[in-house]
């Protein structure tokens, strides 16, 4: 049964559309969402191309279940060559857009070109135009949603946009939709920017039609049942994804001081805690919303409660923020850190990014290697909160010498600042880690090294690594929908089976990320939750496509092969600091010095960690360099890839 | 229809795995299970020492806020760590 | 029998899942613009608050209706639409207000709640229980028991302050 769902090709720089239905053949090959995109990424872009060029495809998805009745299917993808990197750009958002943009009528936008002047799309029930913004240029993320719904009077249009960080073409900006739903990492918005285009606006009133509606509904319920029912989602569902901190500031996992240590001392106020009082105090008892047809609700709405933007609503900050905007440039105020996330918010730009950059930035003033002249005479100290804000200013709007150096992201900027700055960037692939510290932890270690995005926690992070599971209930996980009969360990500092734990959820993102579902609702900080073996029935219930359990792991790992060879294309080599999958020397020289009396003095060990890539380039049927063997392509059917088949 | 719709799949087993009222202490190697008292706002782990402070999101939903800093610091100070590590 | 569906705005957490299950549960498609309960959204400053058909004793859809179509369901207390009568003329959602009554783009038809014959799917679906489908004494007897609350608390708090006064 063919779905009848649609893609469009919008060029900007002619104003010409095309809209074409999505062929069968790929999406047994690709599902949709993040795979779709990264085969349509590896036969849009030309090889080499200039990220902020013309010929570089913005390509905007839903995935096979957004708008469907399966659990929490809100998510968009956003994927273009990273302006941040140089290689994959890719970045997942929650909120209402994805479902609003399937009942306009579409799954997929490739969006080429330039615009002359500042435009917006409008893409409502199958017709798409595009639209002068100059009335919008300007705009924080939140005004230009406001004003398009004014302009176009609707105020049920959703709309993904670019705030002033895009505009200004900073190398981290995000796209926007809702408040804080953000497509964060890899530039995103800096694609949108170079495009002139300022907004994607959607509205749509169109069917999606289900194949099996009331068992569909059924099956949902149970789904719901169990994602809801999880310690995890019940203590998410309280005091959104900051919660996490408990746990990993206690036995050191957070980055502090930018890399020096690895917990964040006496920190009280900005704990999860803390934050949820705040928000009982501004917003009262219900403060908890959720993105499209999601019962765990973990977006927690508060309004600053003091200072300059006393009063201001916003949402979050997420778990991202507390490290962002707190331990890494080891700030303690509640106000400093809501504040902050209210104005990457506005601005537009990708907390985590921005809040590592600033806080490297802090070390290399209190190591002397830039001072006063570069920083324009601030106080680059750390823990200055002011300092922090003021950069976050500075950097969204290039504004002074190091807020312009830093809006080129971390790789470049160490170019700039030059003497031996880079050897203090946290970075991988050229983008920054978020402020978890993974030297207790060799999988994450791994995994954040061979992430196909650069430096992240979302893409392969075996996050269950860290609650000690017992082997057989890991066995039971990771042994399915393929076998693994290798060993397995419970120990989060152990080298053992860890690469295959990052391989198996690096399959698992891949294809929630096709299917549009929500980490949240998978193995990722939930061992009980939903995987393989339970997508086949909401797939076909919704769609009435047939794949079994191997099937979908089959399509993720050839999605993230495709990935794989789109980076291998445009320049990644295994041990290139900058641009492969290793990590800053620090992980290895400099041991950890608090936390848990366990894990104090630990580094990674260099040869123990060369050894879990070579056998995760080995789970992957990769030679020793990373790249696929030419068995392994034909195996996943990418032999003859760029195909050009949409 | 190709979908086995009867067929118990390995999360929904793991379900039962599920332990409410109980926390995990956070010191890697340790991971003693604990139950707190209900209401309590501190526990210090018999096993290892570490200790922690209790938040209750619900009457059978500890987990831990953070740790006992105090305590931590001896911790820190005890495995020799001190040095070039002030608070 | 007497039960109402009724709303707690502040619990709801905007998600929409329940426009969703309405749709698919009545049409078999997922389309909010086919749910007949919406949420409306002031997203300035999250506030959420589901719209649903109250139901009202004196009702101005019965009313302005030319042509007697819609009648108080017997069993369940609902307004329901008889479309062997009803001549689409919409006037029913033009004087509601409350936006409860809907129109249909494909069928050309309008629609409103129908209580999913006394057994509503989005209350079973909503798990922070922000619509609920009560009897009306209850209904009233939570209202009293929250506001006697509130009043209590504002009488403690002001029996502190002027206690803190006299300190």
């Amino acid at each position: 049964m063919a779905l009848d769902r649609k893609i469009a090709y919008i060029n900007l720089s002619t104003g010409q559309t095309e809209i074409k239905p999505i062929p069968l053949e790929l999406r047994k090959k690709f599902i949709g969402g993040r795979g779709l995109d990264a085969y349509l990424l590896y036969n849009h872009t030309p090889q080499g191309c200039d990220p902020l060029s013309p010929e570089n495809p913005l390509i905007i998805s839903g995935g096979l279940l957004t708008a469907t009745c399966a659990s929490a299917t809100a998510r968009a993808h956003f994927m273009a060559k990273s302006p941040l990197t140089g290689l994959l750009g890719s970045a997942n958002m929650g909120g209402f857009f994805a479902p609003e943009l399937a009942w306009a009528g579409f799954h997929h936008l490739v969006i080429t070109g330039k615009a002359e002047k500042p435009v917006y799309l409008w893409i409502h029930n199958g017709e798409i135009e595009i639209r002068d913004a100059a009335g919008l240029w300007g705009k924080t993320s939140a005004d230009t949603q406001w004003a398009i719904r004014e302009e176009l009077g609707d105020e049920e249009i959703k709309s993904a946009v670019i705030g002033p960080a895009g505009e200004n073409l900073v190398r981290y900006a995000c796209v926007m939709t809702g408040i804080k739903n953000a497509a964060g990492r890899t530039g995103m918005g800096c694609v949108m920017g170079s495009k002139n285009l300022k907004a994607v606006a959607v509205r749509g009133t169109m069917d999606i039609k289900i194949s099996y509606p009331l068992e569909a509904l059924e099956f949902n319920k149970k789904f719901i049942e169990q994602i809801t029912s999880a310690k995890v989602n019940k203590t998410q569902g309280a005091l959104g994804t900051p919660f996490i901190w408990g746990a990993t500031n206690c036995w050191g996992g957070i980055r502090t001081r930018n890399f020096q240590y690895n917990q964040m001392e006496n920190a009280d106020d900005i704990e999860p805690e803390a934050i949820d009082e705040i928000a009982n105090k501004t917003i009262g008892p219900h403060h908890m919303a959720g993105c499209f047809g999601c019962q765990v609700h973990c977006r927690t709405q508060y309004r600053i409660p003091s200072g300059p933007y006393a009063g201001k609503y916003d949402e979050g900050p997420e778990y991202t923020s507390l490290g962002a905007f707190g331990a890494e440039p080891d700030c303690k105020s509640a106000e400093t850190l809501l504040t902050a996330n209210y104005l990457v918010n506005q601005y537009g730009v990708d907390n985590l990014e921005i809040g590592s950059i600033i806080s490297w930035a802090m070390e290399l003033y209190e190591l002397g290697i830039i001072g006063s002249k570069e920083t324009d005479g601030l106080d680059l100290s750390f823990g200055n909160e002011k300092a922090l804000l003021e950069m976050i200013h500075r950097i969204c709007t290039r504004k002074g010498w190091l807020g312009n150096v830093l809006a080129d992201g971390g790789v470049p900027a160490a170019a700039s600042i030059g003497k031996n700055s880079f050897d203090y960037l946290i970075q991988v692939k050229g983008m920054n880690n978020l402020h978890s510290d993974e030297r207790a932890t060799p999988a994450l270690a791994l995994g954040i090294a061979t992430a196909s995005r650069g430096s992240d926690h979302l893409r392969s992070r075996p996050a269950i690594d860290l609650y000690h599971l017992p082997v057989d209930v890991l066995r039971k996980i990771y042994s399915s929908p393929i076998a693994y009969s290798g060993p397995l360990s419970s120990e989060q500092t152990e080298y053992v089976g860890k690469a295959w734990e990052v391989f198996w959820q690096e399959n698992c993102y891949m294809a929630v990320d096709c299917l549009g579902i929500c980490k949240y609702h998978t193995v990722f900080l939930g061992a009980t939750l939903p995987n393989f073996e339970d997508w086949p029935k909401a797939i076909y219930y919704n769609t009435g496509l047939e794949f079994t359990p191997e099937d979908i792991w089959a399509v993720a790992d050839r999605c993230n092969n495709i990935e794989r060879l789109f980076n291998l294309r445009e320049g990644l080599t295994r041990n290139d600091l900058s641009k492969g999958d290793t990590l800053n020397h620090r992980y290895f020289d400099e041991p950890l010095r608090r936390g848990a009396p366990d894990v104090i003095g630990l580094s990674i060990d260099r040869d123990k960690f060369n050894g879990m890539v070579d056998e995760f380039y080995g789970h992957h049927g990769w030679d020793q360099n990373g790249l696929p063997t030419a068995e392994t392509l034909k195996r996943l059917g990418l032999d003859q890839e760029p195909t050009h088949l949409l | 229809m190709a979908i086995e719709s009867t067929k118990v799949s390995a999360s929904e087993t793991l379900t039962k795995t599920r332990s409410f009222g109980k926390i995990r202490c956070h010191n890697p190697s340790c991971m003693k299970r604990m139950e707190p008292t209900p209401g309590s706002k501190e526990i210090t782990c018999p096993t290892c020492g570490m200790a922690y402070r209790i938040y209750w999101l619900g009457p059978n939903l500890p987990r831990i806020r953070g740790p006992v800093w105090d305590v931590n610091r001896k911790l820190i100070e005890k495995s020799g760590s001190s040095k070039n590590n002030p608070q | 029998m007497d039960k109402f569906l009724t709303v707690n705005y502040e619990k709801c957490t905007g998600c929409r899942l329940c426009e969703l299950v309405c749709s698919v549960v009545h049409e078999g498609v997922s389309n909010p613009a086919k749910s007949s309960i919406q949420i409306v959204k002031w997203e300035d400053e999250g506030r959420y608050i589901p719209m649903i058909c109250q139901s009202c004793e004196d009702a101005p859809c019965q009313k302005v209706c030319p042509v007697g179509a819609i009648t108080r369901d017997k069993t369940f207390g609902f307004m329901s639409v008889n479309y062997d009568a009803c001549i689409g003329c919409r006037m029913c959602v033009e004087v509601c207000p409350f936006g409860a009554m809907n129109y249909n783009r494909t069928t050309h038809k309008v629609f409103k709640c129908d209580l999913c014959g006394g057994d509503p799917q989005c209350v079973k679906f909503c798990e922070v229980k922000a619509i609920e489908f009560v009897p009306a004494e209850v209904i009233s007897s939570q209202q009293k028991r929250e506001g006697a609350a509130r009043q209590y608390a504002a009488a403690q708090k002001q029996a502190s302050s002027i206690a803190e006064a006299a300190a």
